[in-house]
């Protein structure tokens, strides 16, 4: 019993994480603001222009991201499950709006001129329409069935097996486009009136920076569904459910939510929101293939995790946030093009360490005791 | 009641017909045919199509499952008929749809290979059994009297008296069981457990030099992801670190030896074993440098921080920036090849050279799983924060669970970059990550057997299943799903040690002075 | 005078706005049983936190044999002989009993990984030592022939044990108690009561213990601090409590005093 009396020795241990983070953040800023200062005050290597275009092609992007984001910030909030098929949802949208717009551009109508005009470059703002639909309300589908068979029986389970089932289903989803529609790239067919490409024009300093008209669309629908969505969970009884099972599954199945409907319904919203990405990164971008999923899904989820996940406005900010990054990081920091991944995938890391539960994310005290 | 059962079995029938759908969309049912000629021991050959009465086969067992299924148990004789027979009927309008679809097109001479590629004529007509428009009612007769057929063969084995004979055939056979290990001399129960390793033992030494170099692949590939595995385990299982990144712990030991062995870019000719040391130390190094800035995140969070490490590595060497240093996107060739008392490598030697690997692996893993850092670190996954106040410095050990899973990691990188004589950023994508993490699931967590199995079911079975090569990842993705649904613990679960009788066995009073000392190192 | 293990100098402890420990203070003497009470969120529970050191108090120092260690890593706190239990039981849920105490010994051990991985003597001589010494605290705390349970399977009377179990591992000088009683029928709480007062008695450790129960309270304590929005409202030994107006009022609300003072006089006149 004698050492019981000893009186414990001064602290003498190091906390590793507290040394390394600063200084790991310290490298990496100091780099980017070197680099900046290099890029835009020394070299003067890009004017105003190049900054634009750039600024228009991170905004575009960006809101395609969020789109996805969400979907993911959706599930996640709800069920504490990444769902990696999401991307996945995305492309079966991406190739329902190409179905619909190749059937479109198959049915010719009457029209004064010669040769006779396909339905799709005669009512362009229709058949935009109606490809939305169809992709969302398609994708909304996916979304659905996809919780009903691949991830409602795991409810109760440890979370890494929803994810496993989500992988395996993502795989599935793949294959079975590239099985269908085989593994070849398509061109996307855009109505005429927006084909890619064409758009306003700006003059500035005697150069051409085109706006396109499926740019615009793209980031004007986007940031509309968004605010949809917002005005969705906020305000309709629907939204309010959402958040209550989001909470507390279990309170809210007391309260007489049926927690099962809310779910679906989640992922429906989110399946219909990717199905909308899908689209316009089709009419964007003008590819689809059975793997154009893929990228957008890992990038997203990363612009989820960004804006703090479960957090619907951060995933929108993050999406944003990225698409910005991506494009505008290599010209800033004078690093070539094909490193814009690992610009975004940096930042968003070094986000990470510094606010653990992402930009918006709920800040804990380490951990809830 | 009845109407009940209406709704239930043609919800089974619309299901079977629109998978059916699926399948002939991606050109299954010729697939399918083609296998099933093949057992019957008519040869089909390489891009040729089966005979109608092939498909007629498929179609058949097709049918007798759909109306099989649709059966539940606890109803009577004549309703569990009904069942079949609605759920054929079903199945039948489903596909009648459908088959006027592909009349219409093979009357039109339209061709939509376009937009769905496997929509031949050639195709559609054998799935119309040749008989283009007559075959829509002959399928519709087809699936509506297998469905009824296959209600019937449900009666059969599904009753009690064939659940009774189920169990009387189950309880037999354990009699014989405990009567042959009753009859058999002590030593052979007692040590009939390591026989049986001893001879799986005398197989993996035996097998290599005989089964030939494509196996050797395929058995190289498994045993690699079994370490792989393992490493990822420690992290994952042990310590509850959830790591997406594996793969670029892997490219650091591949990378490792590739660029100390090879005549490009740096010409360094170190020789396989040392640089095999080096990609453990630089796998090692990898983990303690991904680790140390993120130990404060948690979950999903640390999820793709690592899969952004992954990433940014795999990227960084496709990139032009570092073709000088790691050979970018063509990666590296012409591997030197290791030597071992003078003789050179064969597929056979790096056969045991991944058995001896993977061997090592397994022994250590136990070790560290049974030990007081095992323990700290099952602590950690349990719950970090009572983990914490029980005394464990729950940052040390998650770092050392990074850095000793990253040198299992980096073995295998470095065993797998020599063997292939080749390495690129295409060896060390995502999916590796990915495959890895499915490995260890499906496996079972903490489970050795489980990751060998599951290397095994995710990892040999498909280069086995070469007669499958297009659906191959269509049915790995379904599996995995399937998996989960089935058996979310993995295949062989773990299960936790008895410990309580070691610990009562020869209970000594000398109990170790050195050990009353406070301190936690 | 007794040596004093344990002081708390005016610690204050916020969540944002809400002051959850106010400067309180506390003397805990060697070798007694000292018990907080308070009503439900009056801020003991935060008081532990701050002592096993997941929270880092704001204000204020926590002496530990005149030593601070405030903000210090919980971990080593707890290799200092200060072990602790929880309101509702965290066990390690998928580990045996078994593991769960040998987790508990992990400060009183010292082989690292590289010990397990080549079995050197040290690893050998501690693996022994380490399974005879968690069954004889399974033995200590009646769970013998519990050991290789799954400790989410046991029964919650006998979770509360190996819970205590895990932190005797550790050998400890100090000993808190989160609610040990907390949903017991009388026969536990009698039993557990017996066993607290065995474990100062035999043990030598100090206990700090938050309790509702008051017959446990009264029964085993030897000090008594009565915490209330996160202030210190009253100390001394139970008797002194019992009859402290400003702990009735904590507890029953303003009036309570005069309405605890009417609920005993009928009480005597009923006995009577």
């Amino acid at each position: 019993m004698e050492s019981k009396t000893k009186s414990p020795p001064k602290l003498t241990r190091r906390n590793y994480s507290k040394i390394i983070r600063p200084i790991f953040g310290i490298l990496v800023l100091g780099y980017i603001l070197w680099r900046l200062y290099e890029v835009l005050i020394v070299q003067q290597a890009y004017s105003i222009e190049i900054w634009l275009r750039l600024l228009i092609a991170g905004l575009i992007i960006g809101g395609v991201y969020a789109l996805i984001a969400i979907g993911y910030t959706l599930v996640y909030g709800i069920l504490f499950m990444i769902n990696f098929a999401h991307g996945e949802v995305m492309m079966i949208g991406t190739f329902a709006g190409y179905f619909l717009f190749e059937v479109t551009k198959g049915i010719n109508v009457a029209s004064a001129g010669n040769p006779p005009l396909s339905f799709s470059d005669a009512y362009p703002l229709i058949s935009v329409i109606l490809a939305f639909i169809v992709g969302m309300t398609v994708a909304a589908a996916a979304g659905f069935f996809l919780e009903k068979i691949a991830y409602r029986p795991l409810r109760k389970a440890p979370r890494l097996i929803p994810l496993i089932s989500a992988i395996g289903a993502s795989f599935f989803l793949q294959n079975a486009a590239q099985l269908l529609f085989s593994p070849q790239v398509r061109d996307y067919t855009n109505p005429a009136a927006i084909a890619r490409g064409s758009g306003w024009t700006l003059i500035i300093n005697d150069s051409r920076v085109v706006i396109t008209y499926t740019g615009v669309l793209t980031f004007v629908l986007s940031i509309l569904l968004m605010i949809g969505l917002y005005l969705m969970v906020q305000k309709t009884k629907l939204g309010k459910a959402m958040r209550a099972v989001a909470s507390d599954k279990n309170t809210a199945a007391l309260m007489g939510i049926d927690v099962d409907a809310i779910v679906s319904r989640t992922f429906i919203i989110s399946g219909a929101l990717a199905g909308a990405a899908g689209v316009m990164w089709g009419l964007h971008n003008g590819l689809v293939h059975f793997f154009v999923g893929f990228l957008p899904g890992i990038k997203a989820f990363t612009a989820a995790v960004l804006g703090g996940i479960g957090n619907i406005p951060g995933a929108m900010l993050g999406g944003m946030f990225l698409g910005l990054v991506e494009s505008l990081g290599p010209t800033a920091l004078g690093i070539s093009y094909q490193l814009k991944d690992v610009i975004a995938f940096v930042i968003m890391i070094v986000i990470l360490i510094f606010r653990p539960s992402g930009i918006l994310g709920e800040v804990l005290s380490e951990e809830k005791v | 009641m009845n109407k009940d059962i209406i709704r239930t079995s043609s919800r089974k029938g619309l299901l079977f017909g629109i998978v059916l759908i699926f399948l002939v969309l991606i050109n299954f049912h010729i697939m399918a045919s083609t296998m099933i000629s093949k057992l019957l021991g008519t040869n089909v050959l390489r891009g040729a199509f089966p005979e109608v009465r092939f498909m007629i086969i498929f179609l058949v067992i097709y049918g007798l499952w759909a109306g099989w299924s649709a059966v539940s148990r606890e109803n009577k004789t004549t309703t569990k008929l009904l069942e079949g027979l609605i759920s054929g009927i079903t199945t039948g309008i489903v596909i009648v749809l459908f088959g006027l679809i592909l009349f219409f097109l093979l009357e039109t001479q339209t061709d939509v290979r376009r937009y769905l590629t496997a929509l031949s004529f050639v195709s559609i007509n054998i799935f119309l059994l040749g008989l283009r428009g007559a075959g829509v009612p002959v399928l519709f007769g087809l699936f509506t009297l297998t469905g009824l057929l296959g209600g019937a063969l449900a009666i059969g084995l599904r009753s009690k008296t064939v659940s009774n004979f189920k169990h009387s055939i189950k309880a037999f056979v354990s009699n014989v069981r405990q009567s042959i290990t009753s009859a058999l001399p002590e030593f052979v129960t007692k040590y009939g457990k390591y026989m049986i390793y001893l001879v799986l033992l005398a197989l993996l030494l035996l097998l290599p030099s005989r089964w030939g170099s494509y196996n050797n692949f395929v058995f190289g590939m498994v045993g690699l992801y079994v370490i792989l595995g393992i490493g990822l385990n420690i992290m994952l299982g042990l310590s509850g670190q959830f790591m997406i990144g594996i793969a670029a712990l892997f490219a650091m030991g591949a990378y490792s030896v590739a660029l100390l062995n090879s005549p490009f870019p740096h010409g360094l000719m170190w020789g396989f074993w040392p640089s095999l040391v080096v990609g453990v130390v630089m796998a090692v190094i990898g983990g303690l440098l991904l680790g140390l800035p993120i130990m404060r995140l948690r979950g999903d969070y640390l999820g793709i921080v690592t899969l952004g490490f992954g990433e940014i590595i795999r990227i960084l060497l496709n990139s032009d920036l570092l073709t000088d240093l790691t050979g970018g996107p063509r990666g590296i060739q012409n591997i030197q090849q290791p030597t071992f008392l003078g003789r050179p490598f064969n597929d056979v030697s790096y056969a045991y050279l991944i058995i001896v690997a993977m061997a090592v692996s397994i022994f250590l893993y136990y070790r560290l799983e049974k030990s007081r850092t095992g323990r700290a670190w099952l602590s950690i996954k349990e719950d970090t924060l009572v983990a914490r106040a029980t005394g464990v410095d729950v940052q040390k050990y998650k770092l050392l669970a990074l850095c000793i899973g990253a040198a299992f990691a980096g073995l295998a990188g470095g065993i797998f970059a020599a063997r292939n004589q080749f390495t690129g950023p295409n060896d060390h994508t995502l999916m590796v990550s990915i495959n890895v993490l499915s490995v260890v699931i499906v496996g079972g967590l903490n489970s050795i057997p489980g990751i060998i199995l599951g290397s095994f079911a995710l990892r040999g079975l498909p280069e086995l299943l070469r007669e499958l090569e297009t659906y191959r990842l269509l049915v790995f993705g379904a599996l995995l799903v399937f998996m989960m649904l089935v058996r979310p613990d993995g295949l062989w679960p773990s299960s936790r040690p008895n410990l309580e009788e070691k610990g009562s066995s020869d209970l000594k009073e000398d109990i170790d002075p050195d050990l009353e000392g406070r301190g936690n190192d | 005078m007794t040596e004093i293990i344990i002081e708390a100098v005016k610690v204050s402890k916020f969540f944002g706005g809400l002051i959850a420990v106010n400067e309180v203070d506390l003397q805990i003497s060697k070798g007694s049983i000292y018990s907080i009470i308070g009503p439900n969120g009056a801020g003991k529970t935060t008081l532990f936190n701050c002592i096993s050191g997941f929270y880092t108090p704001e204000k204020g120092d926590i002496l530990y044999y005149g030593t601070p260690i405030q903000g210090m890593p919980t971990d080593f706190i707890a290799s200092q002989g200060i072990s602790r239990t929880y309101q509702n039981v965290r066990l390690f849920g998928n580990l045996t009993a078994m593991e769960n105490i040998l987790i508990g010994l992990h400060t009183k051990l010292r082989s690292n990984w590289m010990d397990a991985l080549i079995h050197s003597p040290r690893f050998v001589r501690e693996d022994n030592w380490s399974m005879q010494e968690a069954v004889r605290l399974l033995d200590f705390v009646g769970l013998k022939g519990y050991g290789d349970f799954l400790a989410s399977n046991l029964p919650y009377g006998l979770q509360r044990r190996l819970e205590i179990a895990r932190a005797l591992a550790n050998n400890p000088r100090l000993l808190l108690l989160d609610e040990p009683t907390a949903g017991m029928n009388i026969q536990e709480t009698t039993d557990l009561t017996q066993f607290i007062k065995r474990l100062r008695d035999e043990l030598e450790i100090t206990i700090i213990l938050i309790e509702h129960d008051m017959k446990v309270v009264m029964g085993i304590s030897d000090r008594i601090s009565v915490l209330d929005y996160g202030i210190k409202i009253a100390e001394g030994n139970p008797k002194e409590i019992q009859a402290n107006t400003r702990v009735i009022e904590a507890y029953l609300g303003p009036g309570g005093a005069a309405l605890a003072e009417k609920y005993r006089s009928q009480r005597r006149k009923s006995h009577a």
